[in-house]
């Protein structure tokens, strides 16, 4: 299974929620109305961030890049395992 | 195949994107009236604050409507629709033919009958870029007033406060929103304006603009206020005579089923301008935000290649003026409700508004609230009663 790096700028997000209604497995609001990242679903109380590593089908990452294409302030950025940035493109 | 697609923005470019994916040899149209390839209006703020660079604000590149074979026309508006033979009339002359054809034209800004230098609208790239050539014109000496009572006096009030330039705000209802708010939250985003600082005037029209080429100032029926640049946000207005000539249904908007099909055959229509039976709320919307307009450009894409399918989105729209969150979820039409519960208070600093319709939560606006937002978007979506939820 990929593995990639799933990252939020909560500098540029402004709580528009596109990802969260695409991916709310991986994205969910938290009360700063900033899009924290889940692991599917789970997230220790402890451990919020707006930073991690996830282990993915091929299918979630289409889909968490979905909601990252979706972001309006493009706010989401994503990885793959050799750090090369998969979205947004450069 | 071939799918003709009025409009560049959001709705049309997803659409065209989506379009493209299910029908690799279709021959696939934009008309587009900017000259911009598709750019992001709600990173526009960000870029006037300096947060992201310009080039930053684009989501696609000229080179991608080559590379995804979309022919991509720009500076060119629809003005013709002759839904019989098919085909759409250009202002450059042209006739473009269609099987399917896509109207997401968005809307217009409203705009003020006079102009000054110093008069500014918050809608393109452009008007981005003219605000920040008045600031810098201007350096020290601006003085700023904001002209309405929505989003996008809200974006003026936070640019302005951005550069430290003192804001007067005039709208002409008792307070901002009020299509959506009731007054007890109308007086908690007043009490918010005025300790950050602004000067703010309700229930003011403005009746004329003072200056001969440049800005001095406005006048209003509350008095005249000195102002360099004067920000515009009274709302948007879709171009509809065009379609009203067709033989189109409109209201506000396209009138469209859930499907986003129009009444005349293989027309369909997304974004800002759709009006749309919304199977969710049980009423008739119109949104005018990028969720609803990227998610109906996908929908609308999978009905014009065949697949039709019902548009199903509880949207929501988040901004904030002068740190204050205010989240839009659902149907937020007061007239439209049978009944607008209200949790919270001016005093406590966050007020949510919960609208109710038949038996069922269909809306809700946040203010200073944002925990509530799953809650209410979970209860909209599941139709449940106000009853059911469970607000601190």
């Amino acid at each position: 299974m990929p593995r990639i790096r799933v990252m939020v700028d909560p500098d540029l997000c402004i709580g528009a929620a596109s990802c969260v209604t695409i991916a709310p497995e991986t994205f969910q609001l938290n009360e700063e109305n900033k899009a924290w990242v889940f692991d599917h679903g789970q997230e220790p109380e402890d451990r919020h961030t707006y930073e991690r590593w996830l282990e993915v089908t091929d299918d979630e990452k289409e889909n968490i890049i979905l909601a990252a294409q979706s972001c309006p302030t493009l706010a989401i950025f994503i990885f793959d395992e050799a750090g090369v940035q998969l979205f947004p493109e450069i | 195949m071939k799918f003709l697609i009025i409009g560049g923005g959001v709705a049309g470019t997803t659409a065209a994107e989506e379009l493209r994916k299910r029908d690799a040899s279709a021959q696939i149209t934009i008309l587009s009236e900017e000259h911009h390839p598709l750019y992001s209006r709600v990173l526009l703020p960000h870029y006037m604050k300096g947060k992201v660079p310009r080039e930053r604000v684009f989501l696609k590149r000229d080179a991608w409507y080559a590379s995804q074979n979309i022919e991509w026309v720009t500076g060119v508006l629809a003005q013709h629709l002759d839904g019989r033979n098919k085909f759409v009339g250009g202002s450059d002359g042209r006739e473009y033919p269609y099987d399917k054809l896509l109207i997401a034209t968005g809307g217009e800004v409203r705009s003020l009958d006079e102009d000054l230098r110093g008069v500014s609208y918050l809608r393109t790239l452009d008007d981005a870029d003219h605000f920040l050539q008045l600031v810098t014109e201007q350096g020290s000496r601006a003085r700023g007033v904001v002209y309405g009572g929505g989003f996008i006096a809200c974006e003026y009030i936070n640019l302005f406060k951005h550069m430290s330039i003192p804001t007067t705000v005039v709208h002409r209802g008792p307070h901002f929103w009020t299509r959506s708010l009731l007054p007890e939250a109308g007086e908690l985003i007043a009490k918010t304006l005025k300790m950050g600082g602004v000067e703010l005037h309700e229930n003011t029209s403005l009746q004329s603009l003072t200056g001969d080429s440049e800005l001095q100032g406005i006048m209003t029926s509350g008095g005249e206020f000195s102002a360099t640049i004067l920000g515009v946000g009274i709302g948007i207005e879709p171009d509809l005579s065009w379609l009203r000539q067709a033989g189109m249904e409109v209201g506000t908007g396209v009138k469209a089923n859930e499907f986003l099909e129009t009444n005349i055959p293989d027309v369909f229509t997304a974004g800002d301008i759709a009006e749309f039976d919304d199977p969710i709320t049980g009423r008739q919307l119109q949104i005018g935000n990028w969720m609803n307009a990227m998610s109906q450009g996908r929908t609308v894409a999978k009905s014009m290649t065949g697949e039709q399918t019902s548009f199903q989105l509880v949207s929501s729209y988040a901004t904030n003026v002068l740190g204050l969150e205010i989240i839009f979820v659902g149907d937020v039409e007061r007239t439209a409700a049978e009944k607008v519960h209200i949790i919270g208070s001016v005093a406590d600093g966050g007020i949510t508004q919960v609208f109710e319709r038949a038996g069922r939560i269909v809306g809700g606006v946040l203010i200073g609230r944002n925990t509530d937002r799953a809650s209410i978007t979970k209860a909209i979506q599941e139709k449940q009663p106000f009853s059911s939820l469970n607000l601190l």
